[in-house]
């Protein structure tokens, strides 16, 4: 089967709870803004395949299955990806101060190269606003990580968010990939169920059980 | 941020090795409401992952708390290398970020002489298990992995070769049929005489198999093979290697391990068995996930106090868990046997013989390949009155160490204690003189760890039918035991229930309500998750 795409990229939500991880992965992978999902059950991941200069991308967007909650994000959530969105609430200032909190749990557990971005989310919701934009921006320059504000609701920079933390993971490949050094293959196999069998090669092949 | 815990649950869950993990997927899966807790700030309990720095924490917690009842002990760490290199620090090591483009080039040029700050500067590229196991391709739990779906919360590699050793070197045991073509060892004679014998073996059902075996219950699988006229290479070959055992072994338990060997091969690599990426320690972690995608509540620091069985008016029990001065409710305990209060087991203690491990970090492969090889070695005995040992060596392609390094595991049952039953086996295939610029045919060992762990593998039966202990690590190459022991606690919680159906793709879950106008999106506390 051809594959529908040239790129495949792990992406992540972090973030305290009740930010709007969740609302920002619908907004994006399904344009769509609702309030019924009371928390992230039954939410793995969404998939959106994107257009960037005329290549295709597949983003992988995986939430946090509510394990932020209690700071119990496993490390295997970490594992090969390449790039994590970091969401506050700007009327939520707890939510902005753990943003370092996060960010050093990423440096622990996420590969060192892994692309950042930080959200401020729910920025629609002026009058209960308690971090500004400046503050925001201010934390962006001291990790040097990009920054936007975000409304999932009003569908506000939530591709922009995506497309700009696309392009930086796709520019660093390509930059990895013109200095002749292709990154070694780090990944391991998937298991499926309809897993082409192999011939086997087993120098039992000819019984007939194998 | 504790005090958010809520208190009332259909199944609590304490400890997060691979039974408990696997049961709070399976609860959660079909809608039961699940609280996952762990005394411990990270996953795994005994079958955790430790990065260098959390290794030596680990180490360290132990040592300083001898009185404490730990599964563990007998710890014995060593290193063989200086603390501080002596050459000018390169700066390659310090950008991590590019990691990809220094270390190729390095590795040609020169070897790299390792010191002990060069393992705490890249201390998170170590992934060391506390219980390295492996998979058979068509085992128990990949087939689980598969069918519940959870196998996309993780990677695998295949492991390339099994070896052996015989007429005291290392050999390579021939699994495919590219390997029978290039190994000398085993005659076109021999080849036939041993494939007839595999092919029968694979060939009988369960019937068949006792009605074949049934005068050999009381022999050794040994005496059966020379029964069969293998000569003493294939018996070596067979016994060790593919049965991993030893001259005791009883018929027909060698007879089963040679076919599950033999089933698994063929499916996804040169050998039967499969390696998680960055270390055994992932897979409770996978289970954790899916528990946690199905509403599952995560909490780990939370060690629990005390348990106590209460019956209400209605004449209905629940299991009420004092931990940090709260009380949590359920109708089902599931608690790993390192977690489970004393008063909940049995007061008559299990017998059991205890395991015998060992951490080694090498700058090379025992045996060079043209690949980064990933081994199984199966020791026989060396002495009358040990046990086999296996022997799992890993490498950077497996995310359990940075390039240039591999870790080698090694498992037996204990006799004596871990480094008297283990170190005579690594004297064998490690160079101890921790001079890492002499010629040797033998990778250099630059840093040890012995360790006996308790065998708690034995299932124990709790004191009171709504609190279901789960059992440790056993000893065995598998998870096949865990996996087992795993669905029976589940179908004692959930009769007739469904043991991890598979979870839907992302793709195939359709939300009928797809407004994009909703109420004010205001949100009211911090209990109520993401979306509000």
């Amino acid at each position: 089967m051809a594959k529908t795409y040239d790129y495949l990229f792990k992406l992540l939500l972090i973030g305290d709870s009740g930010v709007g991880k969740t609302s920002i992965l619908f907004r994006f992978s399904e344009d769509a803004f609702n309030i019924s999902f009371i928390s992230t059950i039954g939410i793995d991941f969404k998939i959106r395949t994107i257009d960037l200069d005329g290549k295709k991308v597949k983003l992988q967007i995986w939430d946090t299955a509510g394990q932020e909650r209690f700071r119990t994000i496993t490390t295997a959530y970490y594992r090969g990806s390449m790039g994590i969105m970091l969401v506050y609430d700007v009327t939520n200032e707890k939510s902005f101060e753990n943003i370092k909190n996060w960010i050093r749990n990423i440096e622990e557990n996420a590969s060192a190269d892994v692309e950042k971005m930080i959200l401020g989310n729910k920025c629609d919701l002026d009058s209960k606003r308690q971090v500004s934009k400046e503050r925001g921006e201010q934390l962006a320059i001291e990790y040097q990580i990009k920054f936007v504000e975000t409304s999932a609701k009003d569908s506000l920079n939530v591709e922009y968010a995506f497309f700009t933390l696309a392009r930086d993971i796709k520019a660093k490949m390509e930059k990895k990939q013109e200095a002749s050094n292709p990154a070694p293959r780090t990944g391991g196999h998937q298991l499926r169920a309809n897993e082409q069998q192999r011939k086997p090669t087993s120098w039992l092949s000819r019984c007939s059980l194998l | 941020m504790d005090d958010d815990l809520p208190t009332d649950f259909e199944v609590i869950v304490v400890g997060t090795g691979m039974v408990e993990s696997i049961v709070a997927a399976a609860c959660s899966r079909i809608g039961k409401n699940v609280l996952h807790l762990d005394s411990s700030d990270h996953y795994g309990g005994l079958w955790a992952s430790y990065n260098f720095d959390g290794l030596q924490k680990f180490i360290k917690e132990v040592n300083a708390d001898p009185k404490r009842q730990w599964p563990v002990y007998n710890l014995s760490e060593k290193w063989y290398i200086e603390k501080e290199s002596s050459e000018p620090e390169q700066n390659e090591d310090k950008k991590e970020g590019d990691e990809n483009k220094t270390d190729d080039s390095k590795a040609e040029t020169q070897k790299k002489i390792w010191s002990q700050a060069n393992f705490t500067a890249e201390y998170r590229k170590f992934n060391i298990d506390m219980t390295p196991k492996l998979l058979f391709s068509r085992g128990p739990l990949v087939e689980l992995l598969i069918s519940s779906n959870i196998a996309r919360y993780a990677e695998f590699r295949c492991v390339t070769r099994v070896l052996t050793w015989l007429n005291d070197r290392l050999a390579p045991v021939p699994c495919s049929r590219a390997d029978v073509f290039a190994t000398e060892a085993v005659s076109i004679v021999e080849k036939r005489m041993l494939m007839k014998m595999l092919t029968s073996i694979v060939g009988y059902n369960e019937e068949e198999m006792n009605n074949e075996f049934k005068d050999w219950n009381d022999k050794t699988f040994k005496e059966y093979l020379t029964h069969k006229g293998l000569t003493p290479n294939l018996i070596h070959y067979v016994l060790y290697a593919i049965a991993g055992g030893t001259d005791k072994m009883p018929c027909l338990e060698g007879v089963k391990e040679c076919k599950k060997f033999l089933m698994s091969l063929g499916r996804y690599g040169n050998t039967p068995f499969l390696w998680p990426m960055y270390g055994s320690g992932e897979l409770p972690q996978c289970f954790c996930r899916l528990c946690a995608v199905f509403g599952g509540v995560y909490c780990l620091n939370r060690p629990i106090d005390k348990v106590e069985i209460k019956t209400l008016d209605e004449g209905k029990r629940v299991v009420a868990i004092q931990s940090k001065s709260k009380t949590l409710n359920c109708n089902n305990l599931v608690v790993g046997i390192d977690e489970c209060p004393k008063e909940m087991l049995p007061t008559e203690p299990v017998e059991t013989s205890d395991i015998s491990k060992a951490v080694f970090i090498t700058n090379g492969t025992i045996m060079p390949s043209e690949k980064e090889p990933l081994t199984l070695l199966r020791f026989p005995p060396l002495t009358e009155e040990g046990h086999a040992v296996t022997v799992l060596e890993v490498g950077p392609a497996t995310g359990s160490c940075p390039k240039g390094l591999f870790v080698v595991y090694f498992i037996t049952k204990m006799v004596k204690d871990a480094e008297s039953d283990l170190q005579q086996y690594a004297a064998r295939i490690f160079d101890f003189s921790g001079d890492q610029t002499a010629e040797s045919d033998k990778p250099k060992c630059l840093y040890s760890l012995y360790y006996n762990v308790k065998d708690t593998s034995v299932p124990v039966q709790s004191v009171a039918s709504e609190v279901h202990v789960c059992a440790g690590p056993d000893v065995g190459l598998d998870f096949d035991r865990a996996v087992e022991q795993a669905e029976q606690v589940f179908k004692k919680i959930c009769p007739g229930e469904e043991f991890l159906p598979r979870a839907p793709d992302p793709e195939e879950i359709v939300f009928e309500d797809d407004v994009t106008h909703g109420p004010e999106f205001a949100r009211h506390d911090d209990e109520e998750g993401d979306a509000q």
